[in-house]
């Protein structure tokens, strides 16, 4: 297997997702690694954001991170051979107020990642954009939205209970732009 | 009020502080209760670390807010409402009419 110095960030996530899951910690993949992915690296983060949804205990993350050569860094882990951070958000798994269902899973010579769907992925961003008005979230919903396969429809209707339909159109007036 | 459900009086306050007044920092808040400081920063990073609130910084003060992203945020508002409404009628009224809106610098009360 490829030593971590030479992992891309998607393979070191399967493995650090894979070696977690071997220890009963299960986290899915979220977030700006999330983007990344499923954009085919336009968008780069150096994070790697995995939310807890078994809420096990921190000193049990630290323990398995520790045996793959991670150590704490305040509320990172970080490691001497990657400029990637590991993070773990706290539960549950959300985009807004809805929990999020559907895990997609992508095999990798270093392991199985399993990652939010691109459609929850450009949720979650959305969910930024539309909270903060955080522009460069709306450019991230926009790349996932232009590089893999989401449900319009989907989104219109979490946007529409979020309240957020005015933010939404500005989204979709972008999207059907860029197409 | 709250604390059997929170685990602690300090929590209780920080929430229902934010909830009343949109956003505080942690002096702030210690002030406006009267209790010391430290129990008051350790539940606002407690409540951060969860994802219930998020901070950003105005200057050098850390200020907090409710995480509009956090999935149980509406029905926490509902149950800080209602304990809001058993508060006593003098410390509602204090948190209620506490001054947040601009005041030009040397203006007479």
């Amino acid at each position: 297997m490829k030593t971590i110095s030479r992992m891309t960030q998607a393979e070191l996530a399967a493995y650090v997702q894979s070696h977690l899951q071997k220890k009963g910690i299960t986290v899915i993949l979220s977030g700006g690694a999330a983007v990344a992915i499923y954009t085919v690296n336009k968008y780069v983060s150096a994070d790697i954001d995995f939310v807890d949804v078994c809420y096990a205990d921190r000193k049990k993350f630290k323990a398995a991170m520790e045996e793959i050569g991670f150590s704490e860094k305040n509320r990172y882990f970080i490691h001497p051979d990657t400029k990637h951070s590991v993070e773990f958000p706290p539960g549950p798994l959300s985009v807004g107020d809805e929990p999020v269902r559907r895990i997609k899973e992508i095999k990798f010579s270093t392991g199985t990642l399993r990652v939010i769907s691109p459609t929850d992925c450009v949720k979650d961003r959305l969910a930024a954009y539309y909270f903060w008005n955080d522009q460069q979230s709306l450019d991230q919903a926009l790349l996932v939205a232009k590089h893999s396969r989401i449900s319009i429809n989907e989104i219109k209707r979490w946007s529409q209970t979020s309240g957020k339909m005015k933010e939404f159109k500005i989204f979709l007036a972008k999207h059907s732009g860029k197409k | 009020m709250l604390e059997p459900l929170l685990g602690s009086k300090s929590s209780e306050k920080v929430l229902i502080f934010i909830e009343v007044l949109g956003e505080g920092y942690a002096r702030e808040i210690s002030r406006f209760f009267g209790i010391a400081l430290d129990p008051i920063q350790k539940q606002l990073g407690k409540l951060e670390l969860g994802g219930v609130l998020v901070s950003f910084l105005k200057g050098r003060t850390l200020i907090y807010s409710f995480n509009p992203r956090y999935p149980f945020l509406k029905e926490l508002k509902v149950i800080l409402n209602k304990a809001l409404a058993f508060y006593p009628e003098e410390e509602r009224e204090r948190l209620l009419m506490n001054r947040r809106r601009p005041r030009r610098r040397g203006k007479s009360i």
